[in-house]
This record gives C-alpha cells, sequence and structure tokens, in this order.
C-alpha cells in the first residue's frame, strides 16, 4: 500500500516537473500567456507531490512497513521515535525524498511571493528551470534510486535501523535539513540567473530580486555546516569537528563560491561591473551543490560520513555535467551584452576589496576541490594511491585565512570608487587599536605561539571594523542599524571572528592524552583531575551500553560512554563533553572491559580545547546575522561610506516604487 | 589652519607607527617566547596526526579508534623514545603500509602537482587583480559623455526600491546596446 501510494506521488511529481516545464517552454517561446498561467498549476500538482511522497515514507517508517524498501534498509522495531523519524534522512534514497520536499517548498515559496508577476518571461524562466530540476530530483526517486520498491518481508523481520552514528545526538534531527536548505536554496538564484541569460534581461534586476533568497540559502548552508562540525565533535569521539574529509569539503565548495558571490554581487548592484564574474559564481555554486552530493552519495571518494552509496552517482554527475554546459554556453552567448559599464578607479576602493576578496574565496575553493578529487584522478591516471589530509589543507588555507581576516578588517571601512590614505588612517584607527588590544591582552593571559597571535590580532582588526560599522549605524538609525544587509552582514563578520578565534586556540593549545586507569586511580590533564571512579552498562534489545563514571576535579561526575548497536555490531563511542566558555573538556572511553569486569583497567581519552565554544558561538551568530540581513533594512542606508555627496532623498524612496 | 592639519597627520603618522610597533613587539613576544623546543610528547602528537589510518578513510592515526591506528600510535611512540628521525619514521611507514599512509602528499612524482597548481592559481589570480584594477584604473580617468550618462541613471536607479524590479530595467537594453 504505501509502496504504491509512495511510488505513485514520485510519478507525480515526475511528470508535473516534466509537463509544467514543457509546457513552460512552449508558452514562452510561442508567446501564449494563457499556457504560462497554467504552469503555475503543474508547479503546485509537484508540491502536493513532494508532500505526499515524504508523508507516505514518514508513515511507513513509522508503521515498520517493512515491504517498502528504503523502511528494510533503515527501519527497525526499536528505533526511538525521533531517530525514526530521521531516519528518512539517513540513507541515499530517502534523502532524494527530502532534497526533492525543499525543493519543492522553495519553489512554492518563490511562485508565492511572485505570484503578480507570472506572465513576465523572466519568472516564467525561472519556473521552467525550477521545475527542470526538480523533474530530475523525481526522476531519481521514480527511477535509480526508487525508495519506494516493494520488496518481501522475511517472517519476524525487523529492520537494523538507521546507521548507529545517526541514531545517537539529536542534532541528527537538525543537520541535514539545514545542510539541505542551503544547497536547495541556490537553486532559486541559480533559476534566476539561468532565466536572465536567457531573456538578455542580464542586468541588475534580478540580482536584486534574488538577493534575499542567496542570502537565506547561505545562511542555512552555513548553519548546516557548523552544526555539522558540532555533531562530529559531538557524536565521532576523536576530539575535532573538522577532518578535511571529502563530505566537509563538499558543504565547504558552494559556501566558498557563495560567499564571495555574496560579496561581488555588492559590485555590480552599485556599480554594473562583474556581470560574467557574477553569473559565473552563482552557476557554479549551484553546481558544486550537485558535484558536492555526487561525491558524497556516489561512494567514489572514501569518507566517514558518506552514510549512503548507491547507483545515483552517475546521473549525479551527468546533471553536473549538464548544468556547467547550459551556464558556460548561455554565458557565452550573452557575452556581448554583460560588458560591463563601469569600472575600478582605485585599489584602495570597496570594489577592489570585493575583487580580492573573490580571489581568495576563488583560490581557496580550488585548493579544496584539488585535494578533494586529486586522489581520484591521479589513481585514475596512473593507479598512484595517496591520500591528501588534514596537513595539507590546513597548510594550505591558513595564509588564506590571514588574508580573509586582513579583508575582513579593511574592506568594510573602504569607501566606494576611491580612498585616501588619510581616510584609511582615520577610519582604521579604533579597528587597530582593537587588534593590538587583543594581542595584547592575550599576550598577558599566558598565550603564545606565532599563528594563534596573529589570529587575535587580525580577529580585533576584523572585529573593531566591523563594530564600527554597526555602532555608526545603531547611532544614526537606532535599532535599525543592526538589520539590513550592510549591518547585518558585519553581524556574520564578527560571527567569524569568534569562529576563527575559536579554531586557533581550540587547535594550538588542545591537549589530548590517554591515560588507562584502574578504578580510583585519577590522571591529571592541563590542570584538571580526572578519577575513574567506576563503570557500569545498561541493555536494550537494541543496544548494549556500556560507561565509565569519571570525576572531574573531584566535583562532578561525567559519564563517556560506548554504545554497541546489536543489529549491525557496529560500537559507537559517547564522548561526554564538559563546555567551558575558556575550555571544553572531553572525555571519550577509548577501550572498555568488554567482560563487565568493574576491577579491570580502562584507556581513557582526555581532550582539553580552549575556546571551542567560541566557535559554536560564531555560528549562531552567523546564522543571526543572515537572519538580519534579510530583514528589510532602509533603502540606501545613509551610513554606507560613500564617497560621492548623495541627494537627499526623504520621502522619494516610497514614492520611487 | 594647514599647520593645524599637518600637525594631525603627523601625530596620526606617530599614533600607527606606534600601533606598528606594539603589533610586531606582540607577535615577537608570541612568537620567541613560545614553550622551548618540542617535547617529544609534542612530537608523538605532531606526527600522529600526519599519518592517515590505512583503514579509515583518510582520518589520522590520532584521530581514530581502530585497533591498526593505534598499532601506528603505539610503534611512533616507541620510535621516538628511541631517538628515530622523523624520516625514518616515515619511510617505515611507507615501508610496512604504502605511500598512502601519508596525510600529506609527496611533493615528488605526481602528486608534486598538488602543491604546484594552487601557487599557479594564486600567481594568476593576483595578477587578473593587479591588472583589472590597473587597466581599469586608466580607462577611467576621464569621463566620457556614456560614462555621465551612466552616472546619471545610476542616480535615478538608486531612488527606486529593491521590490520595484518589475520596471524594464533601463540599465540592461542600454548596457547591450
Amino acid at each position: 500500500m504505501n509502496s504504491a501510494l509512495g511510488f505513485a506521488f514520485s510519478v507525480l511529481g515526475l511528470s508535473a516537473s516534466v509537463f509544467g516545464a514543457l509546457g513552460g517552454i512552449y508558452a514562452l517561446v510561442r508567446n501564449t500567456p494563457r499556457l504560462l498561467v497554467t504552469v503555475r498549476q503543474w508547479a503546485w500538482l509537484v508540491l502536493l507531490a513532494a508532500v505526499g511522497a515524504f508523508v507516505v515514507m514518514e508513515v511507513a517508517l513509522f508503521q515498520r512497513d517493512y515491504s517498502v524498501k528504503f523502511v528494510q534498509l533503515v527501519g527497525s522495531d526499536s528505533t526511538p521515535p525521533l531517530f525514526n523519524f530521521a531516519a528518512l534522512w539517513s540513507a541515499l534514497e530517502g534523502s532524494i525524498i527530502l532534497w526533492a520536499l525543499i525543493l519543492a517548498g522553495y519553489i512554492a515559496a518563490y511562485l508565492w511571493k511572485f505570484r503578480a508577476r507570472v506572465l513576465d518571461p523572466l519568472h516564467g524562466w525561472t519556473l521552467v528551470v525550477l521545475l527542470v530540476i526538480s523533474a530530475f530530483f523525481f526522476g531519481l526517486m521514480v527511477g535509480p534510486a526508487n525508495p519506494f520498491t516493494e520488496v518481501a518481508v522475511p517472517a519476524n523481520f525487523s529492520g537494523p535501523g538507521p546507521n548507529p552514528l545517526l541514531q545517537n545526538h539529536v542534532l541528527v534531527a537538525f543537520h541535514p535539513p539545514m545542510l539541505y536548505l542551503g544547497y536547495v536554496g541556490f537553486s532559486v538564484p541559480f533559476a534566476f540567473a539561468i532565466a536572465a541569460l536567457i531573456t538578455g534581461r542580464v542586468g541588475e534586476g534580478w540580482l536584486v530580486e534574488t538577493r534575499r533568497w542567496t542570502v537565506a540559502a547561505w545562511g542555512f548552508l552555513t548553519l548546516g555546516i557548523v552544526l555539522g562540525a558540532w555533531w562530529s565533535y559531538e557524536v565521532l569521539g576523536w576530539g575535532g569537528y573538522w577532518a578535511w574529509d571529502p563530505v566537509e569539503n563538499a558543504s565547504l565548495l558552494p559556501w566558498l563560491t557563495g560567499t564571495a558571490y555574496l560579496h561581488s554581487v555588492m559590485v555590480q548592484e552599485r556599480r554594473g561591473m562583474l556581470r560574467v564574474w557574477n553569473l559565473s559564481l552563482l552557476c557554479s555554486t549551484f553546481a558544486l551543490t550537485i558535484l558536492g552530493t555526487f561525491l558524497s552519495r556516489s561512494g567514489v571518494v572514501d569518507s566517514v560520513h558518506a552514510f549512503s552509496e548507491g547507483s545515483v552517482g552517475p546521473w549525479l554527475l551527468v546533471f553536473f555535467t549538464v548544468v556547467s554546459g547550459v551556464s558556460i554556453g548561455l554565458i557565452a552567448w550573452r557575452g556581448d551584452r554583460l560588458r560591463s559599464p563601469g569600472a575600478i578607479d582605485s585599489a584602495l576602493s570597496r570594489e577592489a576589496s570585493f575583487l580580492a576578496n573573490n580571489v581568495i574565496f576563488g583560490a581557496l575553493a580550488f585548493v579544496v576541490l584539488l585535494g578533494t578529487v586529486f586522489p581520484l584522478l591521479a589513481e585514475a591516471y596512473d593507479g598512484t594511491r595517496l591520500t591528501i589530509g588534514r596537513p595539507y589543507f590546513d597548510s594550505m588555507a591558513r595564509p588564506i585565512a590571514f588574508v580573509m581576516l586582513f579583508l575582513m578588517a579593511a574592506a568594510p571601512v573602504l569607501p566606494w570608487r576611491k580612498a585616501s590614505g588619510e581616510l584609511l588612517a582615520e577610519r582604521l584607527f579604533w579597528p587597530a587599536v582593537m587588534g593590538v588590544g587583543a594581542m595584547f591582552v592575550a599576550v598577558v593571559l599566558g598565550a603564545r605561539g606565532f599563528y594563534p597571535m596573529l589570529t587575535f590580532g587580525l580577529g580585533g582588526f576584523a572585529a573593531g571594523a566591523a563594530l564600527r560599522q554597526v555602532t555608526l549605524a545603531t547611532r544614526r538609525q537606532g535599532w535599525r542599524g543592526f538589520v539590513g544587509r550592510t549591518n547585518g552582514g558585519m553581524i556574520v563578520h564578527l560571527g567569524i571572528v569568534l569562529l576563527a578565534v575559536g579554531v586557533a586556540s581550540s587547535e594550538a593549545y588542545k591537549t589530548d592524552r590517554t591515560a588507562t586507569l584502574l578504578p580510583g586511580q585519577s590522571v591529571e590533564v592541563a590542570g584538571h583531575t580526572f578519577r575513574y571512579v567506576s563503570f557500569e552498562g545498561d541493555e536494550t534489545s537494541q543496544r548494549v551500553r556500556i560507561w565509565a563514571n569519571v570525576e572531574i576535579d573531584g566535583d562532578e561526575i561525567y559519564t563517556p560512554a560506548q554504545t554497541r548497536y546489536t543489529e549491525r555490531g557496529m560500537i559507537v563511542p559517547t564522548p561526554s563533553v564538559r563546555p567551558g566558555f575558556s575550555e571544553d573538556l572531553f572525555l571519550v572511553l577509548d577501550d572498555a572491559p568488554r567482560n563487565g569486569d568493574p576491577d579491570a583497567p580502562i584507556r581513557l581519552r582526555v581532550v582539553v580545547r580552549p575556546m571551542i565554544t567560541w566557535l559554536w558561538a560564531g555560528g549562531v551568530l552567523m546564522g543571526l546575522g543572515s537572519l538580519l540581513a534579510i530583514f528589510p533594512g532602509r533603502r540606501r542606508r545613509g551610513t554606507e561610506p560613500v564617497s560621492a555627496a548623495v541627494p537627499p532623498r526623504g520621502d522619494v524612496v516610497g514614492a520611487g516604487a | 589652519m594647514s599647520s593645524g592639519v599637518s600637525n594631525k597627520l603627523a601625530s596620526m603618522r606617530a599614533v600607527w607607527l606606534g600601533l606598528l610597533i606594539a603589533s610586531v613587539a606582540l607577535l615577537s613576544i608570541a612568537t620567541f617566547d613560545d614553550r622551548g623546543p618540542e617535547t617529544s610528547e609534542e612530537r608523538i602528537q605532531r606526527l600522529s596526526d600526519s599519518f592517515a589510518c590505512p583503514e579509515c578513510d583518510g582520518q589520522a592515526v590520532s584521530e581514530s579508534n581502530a585497533a591498526v591506528a593505534a598499532n601506528i600510535r603505539t610503534f611512533i611512540r616507541d620510535r621516538v623514545t628511541e631517538g628515530a628521525t622523523d624520516t625514518e619514521i616515515r619511510d617505515e611507514l611507507i615501508r610496512s603500509y604504502s605511500s598512502d599512509v601519508l596525510l600529506n602528499p609527496p611533493s615528488e612524482g605526481i602528486s608534486a602537482l598538488v602543491w604546484i597548481l594552487p601557487v599557479v592559481v594564486a600567481v594568476f589570480g593576483v595578477a587578473g587583480l593587479v591588472v583589472s584594477i590597473r587597466r581599469d584604473g586608466e580607462g577611467s580617468r576621464t569621463a566620457s559623455a556614456a560614462d555621465v550618462a551612466l552616472v546619471a541613471e545610476a542616480r535615478t536607479d538608486s531612488t527606486s526600491t529593491d521590490s520595484d524590479a518589475s520596471r524594464p530595467p533601463a540599465s540592461e537594453s542600454d548596457s547591450s546596446a
């Protein structure tokens, strides 16, 4: 029953997308507005189909309907409700349902937002592109990755449940949807870009309309990545949060190009320049979300996060090729219309600093992509097997990150067009004082080391520049000084500074010790005493859990655990973390007496990471900043450093609409 | 009046010089007052960070809970205690496993590309940046009639609102012409 119904919804989604797209193309080419209006109905059907497929799959998971192939794969009688709900995106086929649902949601939001503008060809083409994308994903659901396939159910069958790593922490319910909201969100600006190219309206109109969509997608992607890092820290039990793993890199790539786009788009809005560049960045961002999905879902790269492998790899690669080919072809075709009317006057200008930002983000994206796919290429070329890991990425990303921090300090105070040395000296004074102050405080507090100190200094410098903007804006506009793109963007910058400081200190001043302890014995790490008190365990039909009671500083008891999931026979360590403003104490039960002998020794790993909480706080602040940036600010905020005098406008602003 | 301005400039310069000296001083303290030479514990940590666990998808041996990773950790600890050099340990590990035990790709053979390409891209990126700023800077010294028109247009543009993109985008037809 669920199988048939779910498959029916998939087919409905596919056919609605295909008919909608074809009808739209026909109507746009033949210029028949009455037909164009009907495309909207197809799009609403797509939403119905996606919601239907999602609901059917959730119902099947909760009914433990093992005749549905996907439920047999990830369902289990004993999975708790939350993780059973999240099991939908714990493997490939289900995550495509989630992708389709989110895409359909974005399409619906788009239809509603621009409901008055259906007959505009720009919007017609945008909708067509969105429907083509959704046709692809529904196509995967109908064909190579059909989650609803009906299978025979053996007697007394209970499935293995989701991968144990995915039923260990509540973050599993938030991290993937957030990430997908980010990935899929870039479909809307991408569709606009393609529509702009097709209609030839490649000016600034479509940019302004997609501005908030892009910021929203970027904000979701940022939160998704940070939540993923947090999940990795809380669940994987290796004491870190970011491993430069291919799946992590795949999520970082669109983030990098998307960030570059968010900045350079302002140059186009303001000065009409960089049109080809912006279109290319936006198209690559979308293409990279597909490439990332290919890398992480096809099993071509080894990854600790690759929870799902399947037969969709070639399809994703084909789609990636089509997306890239169409984008490049259209940009080349419209090349004559894409010449910029403006020009850069000086290296000391806002636009030049945005260009520098783009070079640096582009360079980092290139390095990350190279490091991720190079092992594949090398092996294909002459069979060389090599691993590219953290040391490589760290040494490449570090200098780039320092340039980014420096640009974050200098760019926000630069005016458009041209700045003088004196102007910069004046505007950068307090930020510089803050940078030196941050280093001074750090040195007094005993921090040492070149790289962390440089991070603190540049971080303070960048934070100063961001605070300067927000202070000036709030002084003039009150609470409105916190909203709008410029001010929200500064809050995001502050979040990045917190994140950078958190990364630098938690890496540079990390202490990592492993100790073998008998009950009653203790170990001293980084000024804290960890005493192994006792050993306990419990058992359910689903899992066997054992944990050690460890007393920290003769006070609180923490319980690092190991869980053995019986169905999959997999042992998952659950670290126990004592978070704090200045440092986190991270305990992992590395080895425990299997036979449950209470007098046997345990192997306890203790990782002390100073200021890692700042990293998570930075992530939260970046999300908040994105939200503030979406919030409608005052048009053309008066606090923006503009070199030329702008005549007062007053009420004309409202009247112009 | 002009002496006041130059005074202000001079004091500004002095203040910035002070800030520069202070930051160099603080950075030097942080760099040279470090914890002294690497202890063997730090060396073990650094080495365990730089080798991949052969069975765990590119995780470092310091990060992995797998048995083989634990073996390599013990091996590194033993060899460091015995006084082996980094290169010796590296070569021994490559011999026992294979060259993909290195997390940092070697700088010879095909993997040298991983180190060379980013430098090439960086050089091109910076060169492109410099060229585009230079070229544009020269081209825009004199304002042509088209420039003046564009400015006027941009001014009118900026009085409209964000949601007002439904109007036929005038600047587009202009630039395409």
